[in-house]
């Protein structure tokens, strides 16, 4: 080998020029995908802890007959399907030493209805304000109104949710009682300022499979910007649960308390200038009502006597955090075994599972990014195997004297390897440093961001890149592979060189 | 006692559909410790004959013995293993491996062999170095040598793995008439010393004079054995 290696190293030597032309393809492959790996493993890690700590902790309940894991960002219009049994699931959960938090919510569609221009989207998230802050105490800030108070009944507006809203209702919503504030229009309501059409409440109607909704009235406390991640999380308007339940026509913590049947309470609800309503297969269908009657709902009011017990209505999920330390998996399959035996009829998912498509967005991005660096190594494996074959070609009576002499084919193919290896090595090696201590450096510059398509990219306001010894070793293997891709080729050629062909060249 | 043993050797190339033969039915032995050149004139079959005495080309028909070993039904894993042990290549251009040096171009084929070991390996690869003149020469890339230099350096590595035959294909072809007559001085000293075989070819008359035995071709035929 010391032999194969010093005639290698020489003629790495010897060919400066084409060397160099190999070692800077590999250089900048290896650093490229050694930089691109820090970022996707920041990422990973960002959005991880952001999904975790700002928006549905560690795991997250389902009901036993909804169909689908991914219950964050479903299709629109199809609802996630109700738990009425938290009071008993509450019970398990408190029992659990490994739970630190956990936060039942309401989570579904909805349309919001508009007497002034069509109607608009949301996703709705129902929450207790109090229990919803303790367990998120920091993923959002409030530029515009205040924090409902406890059990008070409103609704956070997230900035981007707004934007959406005026691009598509040509509403500018506004906490009650509020200003416009001009430092946050978009430019477009900018533009549009003098004839902004102003708003404090909204009317939410849910949107469910069996369209057994209703509609409420609910005044905007605050407009929220999550702290990252806001092209996410901005598509989740914060009800509190009882509006909540009301609109999907679910039976609220008020409608348990009181005893009342549900048709009964429907009727309760309706306006008198719409009785006719009463004799339809749903009383509380308003999808397809006229403006004019739209005009005419009265916000919700309700006189609460006694503190409800909001436990004993309806939810869609209960979202977990776990103290640290905690394997998801086994915890996930430790609780559901603990549910079941509760004949409880739900499930435990993980958030990467109840997250969907963004929970495995890290993975996603870096399967696009491997697939780059594999072109890029692809058109690197084509110069190398190019320039390796024209170097064999050129060195066709050395490598016929080294057989004449008495060199066995497998001598020549090493010889080719331990060359390409070198410079793997060496140029690969450099690029592999350079790109770990750029991704140790990168941070310390704590570039931030407010873009929403940099905030996905960085996991996150700030780019913070992380390098740990799998990546290392990833990059270590694809740079093995190009070693060996780019020298099948020049060794068959190599091997295939004779004696003769030395003699015949003479 | 014979060292080569050659029966009805054939060779024929193929010039796009034109069969061209080289060999047309050669026979002959070689003693061991023979001094033999194979004359002719160009295209006679020279060189065809050696490289396949070498086992760097294989023949059409007939057989090849080296030694006690048949060559022409082998392998190419075991015609190499016969040239690195038994056989050793002069070229006429000299052939060296143009990134090692002087000592490291000598030693090469006994690192190949791996049998020897690191101070073996240099000891005899220094004593061919002073055997053929080159002891100041030692750290020398070929490319820093004039071509008799060059011719010596390739003789002391046919000769370091101290095998049963030196082939030599016009070992002087590309040298003038004084050093072309050192290098066979050289070679004639080292067969009576080591009592290898050396058989070369040449069209150059005044180097007849050094051979024990000639063996002239024509048209891929032996037309004289003497």
């Amino acid at each position: 080998m010391e032999l194969i290696f010093k005639i290698a190293w020489r003629n790495i030597l010897r060919h400066k020029g084409k060397s160099l032309v190999i070692g800077v393809i590999l250089f900048l492959g290896a650093y490229l995908m050694t930089i691109g790996n820090g970022v996707i493993a920041g990422m990973d890690k960002g959005i991880s802890e952001n999904i975790i700590n700002s928006f549905m902790g560690h795991m997250v309940i389902l009901a036993g007959k909804e169909r689908s894991d991914n219950v964050l960002f479903k299709i629109y219009g199809k609802s996630v399907a109700p738990i009425y049994n938290f009071i008993q699931i509450k019970k398990v959960l408190q029992d659990d030493s490994d739970i630190k938090y956990f936060l039942p919510v309401g989570k579904n569609a909805a349309l919001i209805l508009n007497e002034d221009s069509d109607m608009g989207r949301a996703f709705l998230l129902g929450v207790d304000f109090k229990a919803y802050r303790q367990m998120f105490p920091d993923s959002f800030d409030i530029i515009e109104g205040r924090f409902p108070k406890e059990n008070e009944h409103g609704v956070l507006i997230p900035a981007f949710a707004r934007k959406e809203c005026y691009d598509f209702m040509n509403i500018w919503l506004l906490p009650e009682n509020g200003k416009v504030v001009e430092s946050n229009l978009t430019p477009e309501a900018k533009e549009n300022r003098k004839d902004l059409i102003l708003k404090d409440q909204e009317v939410f109607m849910g949107a469910r499979d069996d369209n057994a909704t209703a509609d409420v009235r609910v005044g905007i406390k605050g407009i929220i910007k999550y702290k990252a991640l806001n092209a996410f999380w901005g598509h989740f308007m914060i009800l509190d649960i009882e509006s909540y339940r009301e609109a999907l026509g679910y039976f609220s913590a008020y409608e348990k308390g009181e005893s009342v049947p549900r048709e009964s309470q429907a009727l309760l609800n309706l306006d008198n200038s719409n009785l006719e309503n009463m004799f339809g297969e749903s009383a509380v269908v308003v999808a397809d009502k006229k403006r004019e009657e739209i005009k005419s709902f009265k916000p919700a009011v309700r006189v609460n006597a006694a503190p409800l017990n909001l436990d004993a209505g309806a939810y869609n999920l209960v979202f977990i955090k776990l103290w640290n330390g905690a394997d998801l998996e086994e915890k996930a399959s430790l609780l559901n075994k603990k549910l079941k035996e509760k004949n409880l009829d739900v499930r435990v998912v993980t958030w990467k599972k109840g997250s969907g498509v963004i929970g495995s967005l890290a993975m996603i991005i870096k399967g696009i990014l491997f697939g780059f660096v594999i072109f890029l190594f692809l058109v690197a494996v084509i110069i190398i195997v190019n320039t390796l074959s024209m170097a064999a070609l050129e060195r066709v009576p050395e490598i016929g004297m080294m057989r004449a002499v008495g060199a066995q084919k497998s001598f020549i193919r090493n010889m080719f390897v331990a060359e390409t290896a070198v410079l793997a090595g060496i140029f690969g090696g450099l690029g592999i440093i350079l790109g770990a201590v750029t991704v140790f450096v990168l941070p310390a510059f704590h570039i931030t961001t407010q873009n929403d398509m940099l905030q996905l990219l960085y996991g996150g306001d700030v780019l913070n890149p992380i390098l740990n010894a799998g990546d290392i070793f990833l990059a270590i293997g694809q740079l093995a592979l190009v070693t060996v891709a780019s020298v099948i080729y020049p060794v068959h050629i190599a091997k295939n060189i004779t004696p003769l062909d030395a003699v015949v060249r003479d | 006692m014979n060292i080569i043993e050659i029966k009805n050797l054939k060779k024929d190339y193929l010039l796009g559909k034109t069969i061209v033969p080289a060999l047309r039915g050669v026979d002959f032995v070689v003693e061991q410790g023979a001094f033999l050149s194979v004359i002719g004139p160009s295209g006679s079959g020279k060189t065809t004959l050696l490289n396949i005495i070498g086992c760097i080309d294989f023949a059409t028909a007939g057989t090849v013995k080296v030694g006690d070993q048949e060559i022409t039904s082998m392998n190419d894993r075991q015609v190499t293993d016969i040239r690195l042990h038994k056989i050793g290549f002069i070229f006429q251009t000299f052939n060296l491996i143009p990134v090692l040096d002087v000592e490291e171009n000598v030693e090469f084929p006994l690192l190949l062999m791996r049998k020897h070991s690191r101070t073996e390996t240099r000891k005899r690869a220094r004593a061919l170095i002073e055997a053929v003149g080159l002891n100041d020469y030692i750290r020398h890339k070929p490319a820093e040598l004039s071509g008799g230099q060059r011719q010596r350096v390739a003789i002391a590595r046919a000769l370091v793995t101290k095998p049963d035959i030196v082939l030599a294909d016009e070992p002087t072809a590309n040298l003038d008439s004084v050093t072309g007559e050192q290098i066979l001085t050289l070679m004639k000293a080292m067969n009576e010393k080591e009592k290898t075989t050396f058989i070369f070819s040449t069209h150059d008359h005044n180097v007849l004079k050094f051979a024990q035995k000639i063996v002239q071709l024509k048209d891929g035929l032996i037309v004289q054995n003497q």
